[in-house]
């Protein structure tokens, strides 16, 4: 399984992180990677969006969760945008939805940063 | 009448969207809707990274025997592994009230599933039982 990620940080201090293919065990940490080097550049705030995310497994969220956990120690933003209906599923039974701020489209997940 | 499909992957995670597109597959084609399928999907991805990570220790080569079962009303997944056994009693998800990464596959299997079992009456490995009742979770055909 393959899976693409595509980086565009703006010159406000945000940047977004655009993920496309399956997060399962064997693609996590490729996410993790891009996640780290994110918050190594100190951003303001990282918007992931998962609009091409069809499969996410608890090796996924787990590292979603991560990423909240570094923004919560590092005074960042982090913010989660596009759930597809079965990201959006598996958020719900995980009860995450609310842990997150999730957002329904880049633009609004970048308003007000 | 139940129709049984079986497959065998090693136990690398680079086949884990072979086992989700064969079960994706099978599901959608018994009018089982998209959102159950995908749950079942999960359930069953999930048993397979935890034998993958914990009963073979990321060996990739070994064993996974997986086999689903699809009746009128209900589904099974059978899976096989030859490694590490493990103790039931020991299998706890952590609670959903304290946030923090890892420990969400057991829980994924037992909030979707109706019953799950493990099964260390042999020599080696384990067999993990999932089933769940379609009753309410098929389309209108």
């Amino acid at each position: 399984m393959s899976i693409e990620f595509q980086s565009n940080e703006s010159g406000n201090g945000t940047a977004t992180l655009v993920i496309t293919g399956d997060i399962d065990m064997s693609t996590s940490t490729l996410v993790r990677t891009h996640l780290t080097d994110l918050f190594k550049k100190k951003q303001k705030a990282i918007v992931v969006d998962l609009a091409k995310v069809s499969y996410i497994d608890s090796s996924g969220i787990a590292t979603l969760v991560e990423g909240l956990q570094w923004s919560h120690n590092n005074n960042t933003k982090f913010r989660l945008t596009n759930l597809t209906p079965m990201v959006k599923d598996v958020f719900e039974i995980a009860r995450l939805l609310t842990v997150f701020e999730v957002y329904d489209s880049q633009e609004e997940a970048l308003e007000g940063i | 009448m139940a129709e049984s499909v079986k497959l065998t992957i090693p136990s690398d995670s680079k086949y884990l969207c072979l086992v989700r597109k064969v079960l994706h597959h099978l599901l959608l084609e018994r009018q089982l809707s998209e959102e159950a399928a995908q749950r079942l999907i999960l359930c069953v991805d999930e048993a397979c990274s935890n034998i993958i990570k914990y009963s073979y220790a990321g060996c990739p080569d070994l064993p996974i025997e997986i086999s689903f079962s699809l009746a009128d009303d209900s589904f099974q997944a059978k899976i096989r592994d030859y490694g590490k056994q493990c103790d039931s009693r020991k299998i706890k998800p952590r609670p959903l009230d304290k946030i923090e990464p890892g420990g969400l596959g057991t829980y994924f299997m037992n909030e979707i599933m109706d019953e799950v079992s493990y099964c260390t009456d042999r020599e080696t490995g384990t067999l993990l039982t999932m089933c769940k009742h379609l009753k309410n979770e098929l389309t209108s055909s």
